[in-house]
């Protein structure tokens, strides 16, 4: 059985989530605060942590930074919408995704499945569908409508990282540093430019993109079929 | 420091203008002169300098004007007159013009201090009447559930719940909106600039929004070659979304509303023209005003700040924010981004 720890200090918010975690036939652990959270990740050992950006004792990004030291189970964070930063932060420290307060429970939901599918399967070697676009990441190719789509050695690199990150937030920084390398950490623009160009490539309409999506103010997402 | 470096040079100055005016003119004139600039320093300094002019003015006319000159003289004494005239003047003066000016720094207090006073109270007339509708709608769709839940049908259920989550989200945005207001007035607000895309952001923005713009016909006309802002990405999709709402919120479903952007050489333009039922000339800078909701009374929805919000936010970066008529019927509103010179580009040869 599938097992989520939820490290929340609203006992309202604890409520919602146990019901709709509980109908969708996952086990869920609670912890009120990031010092029982800590303990709970060691003894449950948990296949999800859903993590509050905003504990009592703690910061919830420190927290994330310890529990990545030991485990790569995916980690949720549920942030406010004034916590711009913090959110990017818990991002860069190793946290899968997020959802902002207040978010309806189908929301959760998806990000949650998409966390777990990510984390039980290592990269196949199966191509990525994106619409009529396949890409197949160990040949190096892909293709549009059967086609053969040209990228330069950058737009790949780009568009693996995406694929690396596939259904979750993959953050400018991270892109950066992975694609350009980390003395490009904040050339923001690179990415401005590369996405636009792999978006001309890729997608039907690049203007409304269905597949490379915007996460303004944080990232990217690729989001396949 | 000023006043009295005033004072000595205006005291200079007279003694010029004396000595240009000696012959021709009785000293009674000349000390005309010297009056003349301790009028002067007191209707734009404070008293001090005020005294000292009047001092130095009679000391100077004295030695330099009454015979013996070079010397104080006997009949000295009844220039004391002189100078105590020139004090009094100096002193009435200085005292007016420092009255005048409290009473002007009192009074901007008061407006500022009313102004706040009205913003509160529209900010808690807003609350009181848009927050608490939906607030009914939750408190008795959910305890309808709580308590009859199990004498409903599985839909009527399913009904009341939805409803509670649509009024959950309105208010929250509506909440959202109120402290997004408060934090940029206040400047609490941290703009984070990065170099965006504007076509990136209204696409981010339109997946946003699909829902509720689903009976709006949308036409994007932003040139791919657009170039980079330097903007804060989180609020100026902000702004995007609330131009959008608003024309969402004021115009009849299948309205056309197009999306463009075009620059010059200093700034980008963008534009949101919707063919709508459009406003009145005289609404056109009331609708950025704060808790104004444009339209009838019934049809407001929202605590009218989404414009006020766009507007603080443009200005912010730099841009002026505005909204004119559309010829043929229809609104445009419309906003600036000042342009800074694009960053170096990544090279790479082309695939």
């Amino acid at each position: 059985m599938t097992t989520i720890l939820v490290v929340e200090d609203e006992p309202e918010i604890r409520r919602f989530l146990r019901s709709s975690l509980g109908a969708e036939g996952y086990r869920v652990v609670e912890s009120p605060n990031a010092r029982r959270g800590a303990l709970d990740a060691g003894m449950h050992k948990p296949d999800l942590a859903i993590v509050d950006l905003a504990l009592p004792d703690r910061d919830g990004r420190e927290l994330i930074r310890e529990l990545r030291q030991w485990s790569a189970m995916p980690i949720v964070v549920l942030s406010a919408r004034a916590q711009e930063r913090s959110k990017i932060d818990a991002l860069d420290a190793g946290a899968d995704d997020y959802i902002t307060k207040p978010f309806g429970v189908g929301e959760l939901l998806a990000r949650v499945r998409v966390a777990l599918r990510h984390a039980a399967q290592p990269p196949s070697g199966e191509p990525i569908v994106l619409g009529s676009v396949s890409v197949d990441l160990e040949k190096r190719l892909v293709t549009r409508g059967g086609e053969e789509v040209r990228l330069t050695p950058i737009e790949f690199r780009l568009l693996a990282c995406l694929a690396r990150h596939r259904g979750r937030v993959a953050t400018h920084k991270q892109l950066l540093t992975e694609v350009w390398g980390p003395p490009y950490a904040k050339q923001t623009h690179y990415l401005r430019i590369y996405v636009k160009q792999l978006r001309d490539k890729l997608e039907d309409d690049p203007e409304q993109p269905k597949y490379l999506l915007t996460e303004t103010g944080v990232g990217y997402r690729l989001v396949d079929d | 420091m000023k006043g009295y470096a005033w004072a000595i040079g205006a005291t200079a100055a007279c003694t010029a203008a004396g000595l240009a005016m000696e012959g021709r003119f009785d000293p009674v004139n000349i000390a005309m002169v010297y009056l003349l600039a301790v009028v002067i320093v007191a209707l734009r300094f404070t008293r001090g300098p005020a005294v000292l002019a009047s001092l130095l003015s009679v000391a100077t006319f004295d030695l330099v004007f009454v015979p013996p000159a070079g010397a104080f003289g006997v009949d000295d004494a009844q220039y004391l007159l002189t100078f105590a005239i020139m004090l009094a003047v100096g002193l009435v003066i200085s005292g007016l013009v420092e009255s005048v000016r409290r009473r002007a720094r009192e009074q901007s207090k008061l407006e500022l201090e009313a102004e706040t006073e009205r913003m509160r109270s529209a900010l808690l007339a807003s609350i009181s009447h848009d927050l608490r509708t939906p607030l009914a709608v939750m408190a008795g769709a959910s305890s309808t559930l709580a308590t009859k839940g199990e004498s409903l049908s599985a839909g009527e259920r399913v009904q009341l719940a939805s409803s509670i989550y649509g009024q959950a989200r309105e208010m929250s945005e509506q909440v959202a909106k109120v402290l997004e207001m408060t934090r940029l007035e206040t400047g609490a607000l941290r703009v984070e600039r990065d170099w965006e895309s504007l076509g990136e952001l209204a696409g981010a923005v339109l997946r946003r929004l699909a829902e509720r713009m689903a009976g709006h016909r949308i036409v994007l006309d932003l040139p791919a070659a657009l170039p980079l802002v330097r903007v804060d990405a989180t609020l100026i999709e902000h702004v995007l979304a609330n131009l959008l709402e608003n024309v969402a919120r004021h115009t009849p479903r299948d309205t056309l509303v197009q999306l463009r952007a075009k620059w010059t050489a200093s700034e980008v333009l963008v534009s949101v023209e919707d063919y709508g039922p459009g406003l009145a000339p005289a609404d056109l800078e009331r609708v950025f005003g704060k808790f104004e909701h444009g339209g009838p009374e019934g049809a407001r929805r929202g605590v009218g700040l989404g414009l006020a919000i766009c507007r603080a936010i443009v200005a912010l970066h730099g841009g002026r924010i505005w909204a004119e008529a559309v010829p043929g019927g229809g609104l445009a509103l419309r906003f600036t981004l000042p342009l800074e010179a694009p960053p170096a580009l990544p090279q790479e040869q082309p695939a």
